[in-house]
């Protein structure tokens, strides 16, 4: 399991996210380019993985991870506007 | 279709309340050059744009541009969520107060209100895309004046930092936008031909040179 806590997953998830949002606007106008393709298919594994973990540790991060259980958690969880969140 | 994802796509964490700061910042989430008119404009010139790699370029920076958004809006809060009577009346945020408490509204730094027209789909590629190209200067420019404005405040600093880099990257995108566009169409036509509404490039001759066009 993620030795990262909250924190530290939750800022690895947004940096890993980036760098997808980032690629995919190269790719847009440059769909052919191989490294850029390589390196998307890289970040997304590693994206995929940490939200797998964060979703297990420390809940959902959209509405479509939500399970029964914890339904709750996601109007109750701080909103990443908010001080409470600390993200 | 939108996915909401609970959390920004750069950290927003200030500790110290600065109402003068926020009302300076407003201005990008509902100013001229601010991240609600961006967002709506790419996301409403999608339909006229032909190509799939501009609307695939207009789908993804509308919606990065909502993100913003969404930063922008998350500094004015932070900005402004502890202030006390005394600092509203003190730091002239008390105009905005009167009207919005400390609620986010979009307005401009000025106080004048969002408007549609501060954006523009126009139905065809390549004068939207040009338009495209001149809204990320033109917000990269106020970026760079808040953070003239804001040197001395890190927490503010570093998100706006991170808006003002994405405007670059943004203007580096649409630029080549434009160039796949241009390279789809009749060279000697760039401008008489609308590809959004033309099927055909008309003969600019009106009474005929012969082509048939």
């Amino acid at each position: 399991m993620n030795k990262m806590n909250k924190k530290q997953l939750l800022c690895f998830i947004n940096e890993v996210s980036f760098a997808l949002d980032d690629l995919a606007l190269f790719l847009n106008t440059h769909p052919t380019c191989k490294q850029a393709l390589v390196s998307y298919e890289n970040y997304k594994g590693m994206r995929k993985q940490a939200i797998k973990d964060y979703n297990q540790l420390y809940g959902p991060l959209n509405k479509y991870q939500v399970n029964d259980s914890n339904y709750f958690d996601w109007v109750n969880k701080p909103w990443p506007w908010e001080k409470e969140c600390d993200c | 279709m939108w996915v909401y994802e609970k959390r920004l796509q750069f950290p927003v964490n200030i500790k110290e309340t600065n109402a003068k700061l926020a009302q300076a910042i407003m201005s990008q989430y509902g100013g001229p050059d601010g991240e609600m008119g961006a967002s709506m404009r790419y996301l409403s010139q999608r339909y006229a744009m032909k190509d799939k790699h501009v609307q695939a370029t207009l789908t993804d920076i509308g919606t990065e541009e909502l993100a913003h958004l969404e930063i922008v809006a998350a500094i004015i809060h932070q900005l402004t969520r502890d202030l006390s009577i005394e600092e509203i009346k003190a730091s002239g945020f008390d105009k905005y107060y009167i009207d919005h408490t400390i609620g986010i509204w979009p307005q401009a730094a000025g106080g004048v209100p969002f408007n549609a027209c501060e954006f523009q789909s126009k139905g065809d590629p390549i004068t939207d895309l040009f338009e495209d190209m001149a809204a990320e200067q033109k917000a990269r420019s106020t970026y760079d004046n808040i953070l003239r404005l804001c040197r001395d405040y890190p927490d503010v600093y570093e998100p706006i930092k991170f808006l003002r880099a994405r405007e670059i990257v943004h203007f580096q995108r649409f630029g080549e936008s434009l160039e796949i566009v241009k390279d789809n169409l009749d060279k000697k036509d760039f401008y008489a031909f609308n590809p959004g509404f033309d099927t055909a490039a008309p003969c600019i001759d009106k009474d005929g040179c012969g082509c048939k066009k």
